[in-house]
């Protein structure tokens, strides 16, 4: 058997790289040219050729309504792009799967192999329906099996690889063409853990060059606005210079900006002379890179960490090559950059040793299965643990008695393993340190007569191990009251699936196509589903069901996600006895220039009344935080110029940037009810250590303890945040304290009793109300509760609580 | 007791799951669940359940990697750890799961029976 051969891939906004990892070294793939990396830009000619890296990247400038760049950020969007000279539309994911096709050719070219199935890195913050869409780009590329991996986890792995034992925490900085990443790990027992992650979806390199474009075009005899359709062509060309003056830059003080050519605007030729300085370019991006840095200083922040405390920054991405760059990361962090690696191919070499530990083998199993008895092996292809498990199992009646397993290098033997009755057999191995074992396996009968068995070998590597992907962002189902019912919390390990049964707000009647339950699916870490992000909908329409559904009926919710981020939903209806899995996947919204605009006034009025407030109560942090968001507020306007000028990415960064406001926005409005919380506190904590103290067990005293300590912590820092969500923790354990008492039935019954004017269906709510005296005065307390939630399940929800919840139909 | 609900910080705990104590050590919570993930993959029967003072629970790959993961996280640990260590035995009356549908509407009348009036 030929040794295994694990493929990563970097599928990046502006350059691609492929790295394969063979259990002992990771190489970098070249490509035709020689390159490490390859540009992610496709052109299409007239007879609708396709060329791909740096031939096509010769063309961005001299044929630009032919060539695409940065399609990645438009991934899992309905935006298409033409090719004019061929007349040809492609989405986003089919030009990826150009360049991923390029990369597997120079693969095979390299290593003599055809690989089908490797690991491509997807930005951490990526959403899923990007997911899926990278997901359909290597399907398209010939791809029988891909994996997704976030790149903070490929360009760490990469990194800590062959580091020895380097504890304490360190931060993966990974500025690319247009996303931007933090993520703080720490390696402990030769695990790599991601403790956690932030970013910016909507921060990049190009940034860096449109600030100073949009300088430098402010500069010219007809200043050019990105507002302009008119002006695109000038811009893209000037974009182009300024992009080489900034590398000129990196090694020079100053750089002088000239085109071959004039500009010609409306028939006119504009003449382009300009000066660029270092401190210029500095003074414009240091705005960008002070932005990344706070994403860094806030995930720090939210793990206890302050400047000072990370043992080393790791820089990943072109962009970090600029020295201005570097200094401001280590000064404003308060640490050292970690040397020696490459920032252009981190994040491939990550991929690569990734496959290893998923057991991701490039290529296809095509050998026909060797002569002898058919063996099953599960074992981990890289193993932190010197001495893991190898478990396995002998296909077929009349299992060979015994087997032994011996290391490559001799100096290790497993004893005689008696295999089962049903052919299983579990041992552990030892592994040399740091290094690829090979382990032959021989087979023995009853009368000792050797037998032979297929596989014979197999090889373990020692070194650092990641376990399964974490989900980058909390997934969840939006509720009739606005709330978020959480499914699977961020950082949940993939693949995971997750039930909640759920009820239905109204009457679903059978054969009317008006008639819709409504299941949104959000994504988001705010536990108002209005501040997340709809991913999906499932719909359930009265031209499905099999027979009307009444309001109150029981429906059980499943999501489920796979290892490479792609969801599935479905949703059981037990009175139907009726399955729905039409999830209607949603794409990344197409941002409507008229629809941002009107958001941005909202915001506008919002931020103004809240900074009057601010002002009036003397919270200068407030303040602050609201200058910045003013900032926010000022980039999305010139984005949505720029939108309306036709600039599609433009359009969604602006929308994002939106969202991000919207959601600061909530959490200043925490701040500003700071006094009123702190008293909440005061009050749940009294309540809540009275009912756990009387009523509570062992361990629900000790996690009161440890909530109550969150709390003060929370208090001493005045993080409304961090606050709210342990008072929630607090809640929750004092009402498992409090639910389990009788009394509290009998409460919950007189306070719903005294709302069923406003249940849904008064005739049956005023039975149960009856029913509830009756149990009540019996003392049955089982049956009380039972009529109680039936009760809640008749009572509304307030409509402007389910508009926010995305029209949900149910709680 | 029949209906009693479980509680899945009982059913549910990672140590139960992986079968391993609490005192267990990184590596060994790590390598335990690795082999009983190659054990539930080839089928193999007596992985395929686990004990819990609760009684016998089915096995899945799934609930193992939650588990690890969980373990993983020093705070989960810690919590896991407790409930494993005060885990009610199969005679006691199991602790009810609090019901998250129910958080909204409080605890009426928990503030006047501390005294507090309203």
């Amino acid at each position: 058997m030929a040794d295994s051969l694990f493929v990563g891939i970097d599928l990046g906004t502006t350059n691609s790289a492929a790295a394969v990892f063979d259990g002992e070294r990771v190489t970098v793939v070249r490509n035709a040219q020689g390159g490490t990396v390859t540009p992610s830009v496709v052109r299409v000619d007239r007879q609708g050729r396709i060329t791909v890296g740096t031939r096509a990247r010769r063309f961005v400038e001299s044929d630009p309504v032919n060539t695409a760049t940065e399609f990645k950020r438009l991934m899992g969007t309905e935006q298409t792009l033409a090719f004019e000279a061929s007349g040809a539309r492609k989405k986003p994911e089919e030009l990826s799967a150009e360049i991923l096709k390029a990369l597997r050719q120079d693969i095979a070219d390299q290593v003599g192999v055809a690989v089908d199935r490797a690991v491509i890195s997807v930005p951490a913050l990526f959403e899923l329906p990007q997911s899926a869409a990278t997901s359909e780009a290597a399907r398209l590329a010939g791809f029988s099996r891909v994996e997704l991996l976030q790149e903070p986890i490929a360009s760490a792995l990469a990194a800590g690889w062959r580091a020895e034992d380097d504890p304490g925490s360190w931060l993966v900085f990974d500025l690319g063409g247009g996303t931007f990443d933090a993520s703080l790990l720490e390696t402990r027992d030769g695990l790599l853990r991601v403790i956690g992650h932030d970013g910016d979806n909507f921060l990049g390199g190009r940034d860096f060059d449109w600030v100073i474009t949009e300088h430098l075009a402010a500069q010219l005899e007809v200043p050019l606005s990105r507002k302009n359709p008119d002006h695109a062509a000038a811009l893209r060309t000037l974009r182009l210079a300024a992009e080489e003056a900034k590398i000129e830059l990196s090694r020079a003080e100053r750089a002088q900006v000239t085109l071959p050519a004039p500009l010609v605007l409306d028939g006119r030729e504009l003449a382009v002379d300009l000066e660029l300085d270092r401190a210029t370019v500095e003074r414009l991006a240091l705005p960008l890179y002070d932005r990344a840095v706070e994403v860094c200083l806030s995930l720090l922040r939210q793990h206890g960490l302050g400047p000072g405390h990370l043992s080393k920054v790791v820089l990943v991405g072109g962009p970090t090559l600029m020295p201005t760059l570097r200094a401001r990361v280590a000064a404003r962090l308060e640490t050292v950059i970690a040397e020696g690696h490459d920032p252009m191919t981190l994040v491939a070499q990550g991929a690569a040793l990734y496959a290893a530990t998923a057991n991701l083998d490039g290529r296809a199993a095509t050998e026909a299965p060797a002569p002898g008895r058919q063996l099953w092996l599960q074992y981990p292809a890289v193993s932190a643990d010197l001495t893991p498990h190898v478990v396995g199992r002998v296909l077929g009646a009349d299992p060979p008695s015994t087997l032994q397993l011996t290391r490559g290098d001799g100096l290790w033997q497993s004893p005689r393993l008696a295999v089962g009755a049903d052919g299983g057999f579990v041992t552990s191995v030892s592994l040399v340190p740091r290094r690829a074992s090979r382990f032959s396996i021989e087979a023995r009968s009853a009368a000792d007569e050797p037998v032979a068995v297929s596989p014979s070998q197999f090889t373990i590597v020692q070194g650092l191990t990641i376990g399964d992907p974490p989900l980058s962002r909390t997934v969840g189902v939006a509720l009739a009251n606005g709330r978020v019912q959480v499914y699977l919390e961020r950082g949940t390990p993939l693949p995971a699936r997750r039930t909640f049964t759920h009820r239905t707000v109204e009457t679903v009647a059978r054969g009317t196509e008006e008639s819709l339950l409504r299941i949104p699916i959000v994504q988001g870490e705010l536990a108002e589903a209005h501040l997340c992000r709809l991913i999906g909908m499932l719909d359930i329409g009265g031209a499905a069901v099999r027979d009307t559904l009444p309001s109150g009926s029981a429906v059980e919710v499943t999501l489920e996600l796979d290892r490479g981020g792609r969801m599935s939903a479905r949703a059981l209806v037990p009175a139907l006895d009726q399955v729905f899995e039409h999830v209607v996947q949603l794409l990344v919204p197409d941002a409507d220039p008229a629809a941002l605009e009107e958001s941005l006034r909202e915001q506008r009025a919002q931020l103004q009344s809240a900074r009057t407030d601010a002002f009036r109560h003397g919270l200068m942090a407030v303040l602050d935080k609201l200058d910045r968001l003013e900032e926010r507020l000022a980039e999305a306007e010139r984005d949505i110029d720029a939108a309306h000028g036709g600039d599609a990415d433009a359009a969604q960064r602006a929308r994002r940037a939106l969202l991000d406001v919207d959601a600061a926005m909530s959490e200043a409005e925490l701040a500003r009810r700071w006094p009123a919380l702190e008293e909440k506190a005061r009050d749940t904590q009294i309540i809540a250590s009275s009912l756990v103290g009387q009523y509570g067990n062992a361990a629900e005293q000790t996690l009161l303890a440890e909530v109550m300590s969150a709390i003060e912590h929370a208090r001493a820092d005045r993080d409304a945040a961090e606050l709210e969500r342990q008072l929630t923790l607090l809640d929750r354990l004092a009402l498992g304290v409090y639910q389990r008492n009788d009394e509290a039935w009998i409460n919950y019954f007189e306070a719903a009793a005294s709302d069923i004017s406003r249940a849904s269906d008064l005739p049956r709510a005023t039975k149960l109300v009856a029913e509830g005296r009756v149990a009540s005065s019996r003392g049955d307390t089982q049956e009380l509760r039972r009529i109680v939630k039936a009760i809640w399940a008749l009572l509304p929800d307030d409509a402007e609580a389910r508009r926010r919840g995305f029209d949900s139909g149910v709680r | 007791m029949a209906e009693a609900p479980e509680d899945p910080r009982i059913v549910d705990n990672p140590f139960f799951v992986l079968g391993v104590s609490p005192d267990a050590s990184r590596i060994e919570i790590e390598r335990e669940a690795q082999k009983l993930l190659g054990m539930i993959e080839l089928g193999f029967v007596d992985a395929q359940t686990y004990a819990t003072p609760l009684g016998t629970r089915p096995r899945h790959a799934e609930a193992i990697r939650a588990a690890v993961a969980a373990l993983r996280d020093p705070y989960r640990r810690l919590v896991a750890e407790l409930w494993a260590r005060h885990a009610p035995s199969d005679g006691d009356a199991p602790a009810p799961a609090p019901a998250p549908a129910d958080e909204r509407r409080g605890a009426p009348g928990a503030r006047a029976r501390l005294g507090w009036g309203g």
